[in-house]
């Protein structure tokens, strides 16, 4: 993970970017012409390509494509796939999930940890997520660990997390986003924060479902649903596996 | 110091601008007199005509003359255009150490070794008043600007000021001036014309130098003591004021600035000082390392300074007279003075923002030199080279004109150069580290970044994106990823513009504009020969720059041109179409109108867009030959054409662009034989053999068309021109056409003619034409030839061409070049069918006409959209989580050893549960997802116990009351709590009342769309619509007691109606009772509806009653539509012939249950009458009467209540609680 004090250039910056940002087609894309990586960053680019396809719905070539040799962090991102692909996976997924957390030898490892976050937050079991994932590290495990909060409706712990993240790296963008998740959550004048944020990042990058999903959130909390309205369908229109998360009605009832 | 300009030459002595055009004299010590243009750097003219150093040059004010005075005692008057010397003034007996000429008068005052200044007058090339008094050398001789004064100063240590004014009065009337130079000459030393009014006497050495002050009465002087002095006059008298002390050698010229409050003097020591000269204290010292300075001038508009020195001479300006300004969308922030200013373009209004900072020390150029803005945070960043450069970030306040004096507070920092990269991010530049610090607005260093490559300066190149300039590079740097993006070689940038859509960047350096694109790939490079100033992106892509005398444009594939001559140098802010937005030196903000044309007429076809161009030729004034030689350059002969009059450059532009016809009627006009065979070849090459044809026609080349017409195929023309050959008696010619006819006959004949008879013997016996070889064998005797062996022979017939006569074809690439666009003709507009409302009412009336129904009141308001009801999801009730509160666990994870340390926090309420703890309304509960509590109230307060109907809305507004966040990648959507009657003053976490999906508003909107189905007869429709407001009203919430009653009034306008529209719906299935029918539509005439809806029901039920012979009835409703003054004509004339049929027979065939005399109320159920007085019961909701055995029923009108249930009444806003 980026920290501030490294000075050198960033490799994996604009993979990372684009799957934060939920551009996965484009961070699948940008993967092939990356200059030579070490062995670590190799291994945290497959994470994060194979991530992506997960998010985009490829499960099964996700399954296929780790084999057992993989690295550990590979093998977690293989999990996640396995969970989500079929709910019949779900009980030996978390006990092999289990038995993998308590190996000390690979415990530690942040991917393993970051997927078990997720794994568990799907089980709506956030105790145990948060046991996993507390103890932070990276800016994913953190940006979890804020989620997790928000979820448990406790945006007083999110925020300490927050000021953790900002203290590391303030323009990272997941610190940003999740700024913007606790704006959200916290509403009131905050919204507008979160607006300021999103509309940063699509004037950054290019725009993502994941992003006009938020600017819409942020414009209905602001009551202009007409602008909402607007950007969900362009969202729709944008990427067509992000529809499950759009709530397509949500366009309809709009008043 | 800022140099403009440098030359190096001999010792310079004399130094004078010119007004007007960007001129400098210098008059060298070797006595050229060099005349150079400061802003291009040429030498322009040279004169060579003094006998050693000239010292003293001025140019006029207006004539195009300069004066020069040297060492040969000669003063020479010049003309600079003719290049020539008029004349010279003799008198002086010593050096002429200075001349200048009068700002208005014809005289010339100079100064020389004789210790005498004398006035000349160049008209009458005479001496006209000699000044004597000092008694030393005069080293100067100046007039005041303005009064009637001259300045000397004098080796003999003092500096006098002579009064003139007699000179002036004398000189009234002319020719005076011999009579009176004879006079002078008498009085040589008691002179009247000019006197001595004061003499200074304080420094100790000789006085080299003394100037007026352009406006006050002051006077500075710089001598040989290395001090320079201000002194003052007034009326009478004149004094010492002070003594500006550091020079370290003889001081050798003075002057005060035209614009500042400053004096400039320059020294043998190497120096020039600037004084400050209110307090009198240096502020600052350029030094040059081997050269004494002899001479300063001062341009006397502009701010421009010029010094000599020993080896040449600089042209120079002190401070930077560009405002820094940012502009952002609508807004232009500048700086003026010491404030901050905001200038809107749409509206031109300026206003004065905040105070900043004025500069601390008095040192020169230290104001702000470049700003930059974030119209997020509404921060200001304003960097100046203050402390080897520094920043100060200032955020305006809100309110944001404060009448205050004081200046805010700002943060500063030290840096080369201070941007904002992100709305709350700015970045600076450490040049000693060469790091870029992105710090916030709180001044906090949030990163740091070494840069690969030394910067000297940074700009803003898009969010988190810096350019950063090197010295012969500039590279765009991403602060995050810590990469240079690109990189382009420049020369060294000054300014860089970003377009609009941030996709391109214009870097302006000294002499050259670089278009790059935002990675900075090189688009094009621009060379000016003189100063780039500034530039902006139009609408179009075009950047349109300034030079310092021009306005000009630049197209993106870098085609330029000037747009027009500036007098004054501008610093373009924004263009907007035709409007360019500018700041002056002044710091003012102009509009400058121009003429676009041009160049978006070059954008045009450069773009393409023929369209564009075509309207442009029609309706504008572009012409001229530039513009024809751009066309032809570009390639668009074609759209040359359009431009051009003269019939041989179209003839020529016509072949250019291949238009065949335009060069055909061109060659008519112009009808040479020249045009006509270029015309030729150009038609044949295209294949258009017409052309051809008529070409050579007209030249008459009949070998050419003969050859034409073969390869065409056009025997019938070829059998003419063997005709036409014969006739202008042409063998070859014959013989060529009867060959390419295949004629053999023809052919022999011809040359039997021309006496070539073996050939004609040959020709025929080759094709075996006996008879004639038999006769040409008897004319020939034995000198017959002797046919070769062995050879077959054959007729030689041309083949048959491809494409007989006609053009050949051609893919035309050409056509619709300008016809696209042009004919946008207007498609067909759709017709929009209009919805004929279906006369249902009382359409089978046999006595009348009834084309639909007429409506006179209610508006029909087309554009409304309905607002559909969505059904959503068919999953049963329980399918939808609850989302009550988790039960609070103990956190089991305190226990775990893993995480020991870590204590999990219990979970939170959720915002939903907040809602449902501080409301009692239905609909908020609702939508908080409580629904047994929703369900719980209304049955409470409404009596409601059929909850079916208002599944779907339970659901919409639960729905509708969250949102869904996609957060973290592929973990659950994290879901949000909507809240209503958000604004931005809203303080954090603490919550609003969930946001609904319907309201009030969209019920009226329903009601309307109901009233409308109404009127069109569209029944079941209309019934819909009530009824489903009747469903949604139990659920809405409303702000204001106000309303709360227009909701409960809305109830019961909508229950009369849905009521109303059930019995019409039910008499329609009764056509086999028609007493029950006419029942029904009596009973829809008594409820409560609007007055059209309440006369359609009356006619409705007239004609009812009408068609089953019940006249009397049909009577009476007759004249209750008559007393409601129907608008509607047939409405009436039916009631009045129904009136007149039930006066005649005012029986009933049947009798109804039905007493108009009796005021009732229908039953909701059983519709039938519950006249007053009898017993019924109530709902609790709609409040629709029942008879009394319907009691404990559903209601039949809103089908959510029970009849006669307990109920405390609606509760429908927060206000009522209260």
């Amino acid at each position: 993970m980026a920290t501030a004090a490294s000075a050198g250039p960033d490799h994996l910056f604009n993979l990372r970017n684009y799957f934060y940002l939920g551009a996965y087609q484009a961070a699948i894309n940008c993967s092939d012409s990356l200059p030579s990586l070490s062995p670590e960053e190799s291994v945290e680019k497959d994470c994060l390509v194979f991530r992506s396809y997960i998010a985009l719905g490829s499960y099964a070539l996700v399954i296929n494509e780790i084999d057992d040799a993989a690295a550990t962090p590979l093998q977690a991102v293989k999990m996640l796939a396995l969970y989500l692909s079929s709910p019949g996976n779900k009980e030996t997924v978390i006990s092999s999930l289990k038995e993998w957390l308590a190996d000390p030898a690979i415990g530690n490892n942040p991917i393993l940890k970051l997927i078990a976050g997720t794994i568990f937050m799907h089980e709506k079991d956030y105790i145990e997520a948060l046991k996993h994932t507390n103890a932070g590290g990276t800016m994913e495990l953190h940006a979890l660990n804020i989620q997790i909060f928000l979820q448990m409706n406790r945006s007083d712990y999110a925020e300490k997390q927050l000021r953790i993240m900002q203290q590391a790296d303030e323009d990272h963008t997941l610190t940003q986003l999740a700024n913007a998740w606790l704006d959200l959550a916290v509403g009131g004048s905050k919204i507008q924060e979160a607006y300021l944020i999103f509309q940063d990042f699509s004037e950054k990058y290019q725009t993502t479902g994941l992003i006009l999903n938020g600017k819409a959130v942020c414009c209905m909390h602001m009551g202009n649903f007409d602008e909402a309205e607007t950007l969900l369908l362009e969202a729709l229109n944008k990427a067509s596996c992000f529809s499950k998360l759009v709530i397509p009605s949500l366009v309809d009832l709009l008043p | 110091m800022l140099t403009k300009f440098e030359t190096k030459s001999n010792r310079v002595k004399g130094l004078s601008f010119h007004s007007k055009r960007p001129w400098i004299l210098a008059s060298l010590h070797s006595g050229v007199i060099q005349l150079w243009d400061y802003r291009m750097g040429t030498l322009i003219d040279r004169f060579d005509e003094h006998d050693g150093p000239v010292r003293g040059v001025h140019f006029h004010k207006s004539q195009p003359l300069f004066v020069s005075g040297g060492d040969d005692y000669k003063i020479k008057v010049w003309n600079y255009k003719t290049c020539r010397c008029l004349f010279t003034l003799l008198g002086h007996l010593d050096y002429i150490r200075t001349v200048q000429f009068h700002h208005e008068h014809p005289w010339i005052v100079s100064a020389s070794d004789d210790q005498t200044i004398r006035i000349w007058n160049w008209q009458s090339r005479t001496c006209i008043s000699v000044l004597t008094g000092h008694n030393h050398y005069v080293m100067c001789a100046s007039f005041h600007p303005k009064e009637d004064l001259v300045v000397s100063a004098s080796l003999d240590q003092t500096v006098r000021v002579w009064d003139i004014s007699a000179l002036k009065k004398k000189t009234a009337s002319p020719g005076d001036d011999m009579l009176r130079l004879s006079q002078m000459n008498t009085d040589l030393f008691g002179g009247v014309d000019a006197v001595v009014k004061y003499v200074l006497e304080g420094h100790d050495r000789g006085v080299n130098w003394a100037a007026f002050h352009p406006t006050l009465p002051l006077i500075v002087s710089g001598a040989d003591d290395r001090q320079v002095k201000l002194w003052r006059m007034n009326d009478t008298k004149a004094w010492e004021v002070d003594t500006l002390r550091g020079h370290m050698n003889n001081v050798s010229c003075v002057m005060f600035h035209a614009k500042q409050d400053i004096i400039v003097s320059n020294s043998e020591d190497k120096s020039i000082r600037v004084w400050d000269a209110t307090k009198r204290t240096g502020i600052q010292t350029f030094r040059r390392e081997h050269d004494r300075f002899w001479i300063l001038a001062a341009h006397p508009e502009m701010n421009l300074l010029a010094a000599g020195h020993d080896s040449g001479m600089i042209v120079f300006k002190l401070e930077r007279e560009r405002p820094a300004f940012a502009v952002s969308g609508d807004a232009l922030f500048y700086t003026k003075d010491r404030f901050l200013r905001f200038y809107e373009f749409s509206s031109q209004k300026d206003t004065q923002v905040i105070p900043i900072r004025r500069p601390g020390s008095t040192s020169l150029n230290q104001s702000p030199r470049t700003l930059s803005y974030s119209p997020t945070e509404n921060a200001v960043l304003i960097c100046s080279d203050m402390d080897g450069g520094s920043y100060e970030l200032y955020v305006i306040p809100k309110d944001s004109i404060s009448r205050g004096d004081s200046v805010p507070d700002a943060k500063r920092g030290t840096g080369g150069s201070a941007v904002f990269v992100a709305r709350n991010r700015f970045a600076v530049l450490d040049r000693s580290s060469n790091q870029v610090l992105v710090k916030n607005l709180k001044n906090e260093i949030v990163k740091k970044g070494s840069l690969q490559f030394p910067a000297d300066a940074i700009f803003y190149a898009g969010t988190g994106n810096l350019l950063c300039r090197s010295e012969d590079r500039v590279y765009i740097f991403d602060l995050q990823q810590r990469l240079v993006i690109g990189d382009l070689q420049t020369p060294f940038v000054k300014y860089i513009i970003w377009s609009n859509d941030m996709e391109s960047v214009a870097l302006l350096s000294k002499h050259a504009i670089v278009i790059a694109s935002k990675k900075l790939v090189h688009q094009c490079t621009l060379h000016e020969t003189i100063r780039v100033k500034s530039g902006a992106w139009d609408e179009n892509g075009v950047f349109i720059y300034t030079t310092l005398n021009h306005i000009k444009y630049c197209l993106p594939n870098g085609d330029s041109g000037i747009i027009r001559t500036l007098d004054v140098p501008i610093y373009i802010t924004k263009v907007s179409e035709n409007s360019i937005f500018c700041l002056d030196r002044d710091g003012k903000s102009r509009v400058i109108i121009i003429d676009a044309t041009e160049y978006m007429f070059k954008l045009s076809l450069l773009k393409k867009r023929y369209d564009h161009v075509m309207s442009m030729i029609r309706n504008s004034q572009l012409c001229g030959e530039a513009m024809i030689a751009y066309l032809q350059q570009k390639g668009f002969p074609e759209v040359a054409l359009h431009f051009v009059k003269d019939e041989r450059t179209r003839f020529n532009l016509a072949l250019e662009s291949g238009n065949i016809h335009i060069a055909v009627a061109s060659a008519k006009e112009i009808d040479e034989k020249d045009h006509w065979y270029r015309l030729g070849v150009e038609a044949l090459r295209q294949g258009n053999a017409g052309i051809v044809e008529y070409a050579y026609q007209r030249t008459k080349n009949f070998e050419r068309l003969s050859f034409l017409y073969l390869i065409t195929g056009n025997m019938d023309k070829l059998a003419k021109m063997l005709k036409i050959a014969e006739v202008k008696n042409d063998v070859m010619g014959q013989f060529h056409n009867a060959l390419y006819l295949g004629d053999v006959r023809e052919r022999i004949k011809i040359l039997e003619n021309a006496g070539h008879l073996p050939l004609a013997y040959m020709t025929a016996s080759a094709h075996g034409l006996e008879d004639i070889v038999v006769r040409l064998a008897s004319e020939l005797g034995e000198n017959l030839p002797s046919l070769p062996d062995n050879k077959k022979p054959s007729l030689l017939i041309p083949p048959s061409p491809v494409m007989c006569g006609g053009d050949w074809p051609l893919l035309r690439v050409m056509r619709g070049i300008f016809e696209g666009g042009l004919d946008a003709a207007g498609k067909g507009v759709e017709e929009e069918e209009e919805e004929a409302a279906d006369g249902d009412w009382g359409e089978e009336l046999d006595m009348v006409d009834v084309n639909g129904v007429e409506n006179g009141d209610v508006p029909a308001i087309l554009e409304d959209g309905e607002i559909g009801e969505e059904e959503n999801g068919e999953g049963g009730w329980d399918l939808e989580d609850l989302e009550l509160p988790p039960e609070l666990e103990t956190p089991r994870a305190s226990t775990n050893a893993r995480s020991a340390v870590f204590v999990a926090p219990t979970p939170g309420m959720p915002v939903s549960q907040i809602w449902i703890q501080k409301s009692s309304i239905a609909g908020e509960h609702a939508a908080a997802g409580n629904f047994d509590s929703a369900m719980r109230q209304l049955k409470r307060q409404l009596g409601i116990q059929n909850f079916v109907p208002l599944k779907s809305l339970f659901l919409d507004l639960h729905a509708g009351s969250h949102s869904y966040l996609r957060a973290f990648c592929s973990a659950p959507v994290l879901s949000l709590a909507l809240e209503r009657g958000w604004s931005e003053s809203n303080s954090p976490n603490v919550r609003g009342p969930p946001a609904l999906v319907c309201n009030f508003s969209q019920l009226e909107e329903k009601l309307k769309a109901g009233y409308r189905a109404t009127t069109a007869g569209k029944f079941t429709e209309a019934l819909r619509l009530f009824t489903s407001i009747l469903h949604a009203i139990p659920l809405i919430v409303v702000e204001f007691r106000r309303e709360v009653d227009e909701v409960k009034e809305l109830i019961i306008i909508v229950k009369e109606y849905v009521l109303g529209l059930q019995m019409e719906l039910k008499r329609r299935e009764m056509k086999e009772n028609p007493v029950r029918q006419q029942e029904l539509a009596a009973y829809f005439t008594h409820l409560n509806l609007q007055v059209a809806h309440q006369r359609l029901a009356l006619q409705n039920a007239m004609t009812v009653c009408f068609k089953a012979k019940n006249l009397a009835t049909a009577g009476n409703f007759a004249r209750r539509l008559l007393e409601s003054n129907p608008a509607n004509e047939n409405q009436a004339k039916t009631a009045r012939q129904v009136l007149q049929a039930s006066e005649r027979n005012n029986t009933d065939v049947s009798e109804l249950n039905y007493d108009y005399r009796n005021p009732f109320v229908v039953c909701g159920a059983t519709y039938v009458p519950i006249y007053q007085g009898q017993k019924y019961a109530t709902c609790p909701y709609c409040s629709s009467r029942f008879v009394p055995t319907e009691e404990g029923r559903l209601c039949a009108v809103c089908d959510l209540a029970v009849v006669g249930a307990d109920a405390s009444g609606l509760l429908c806003s927060p206000s009522q609680v209260r």
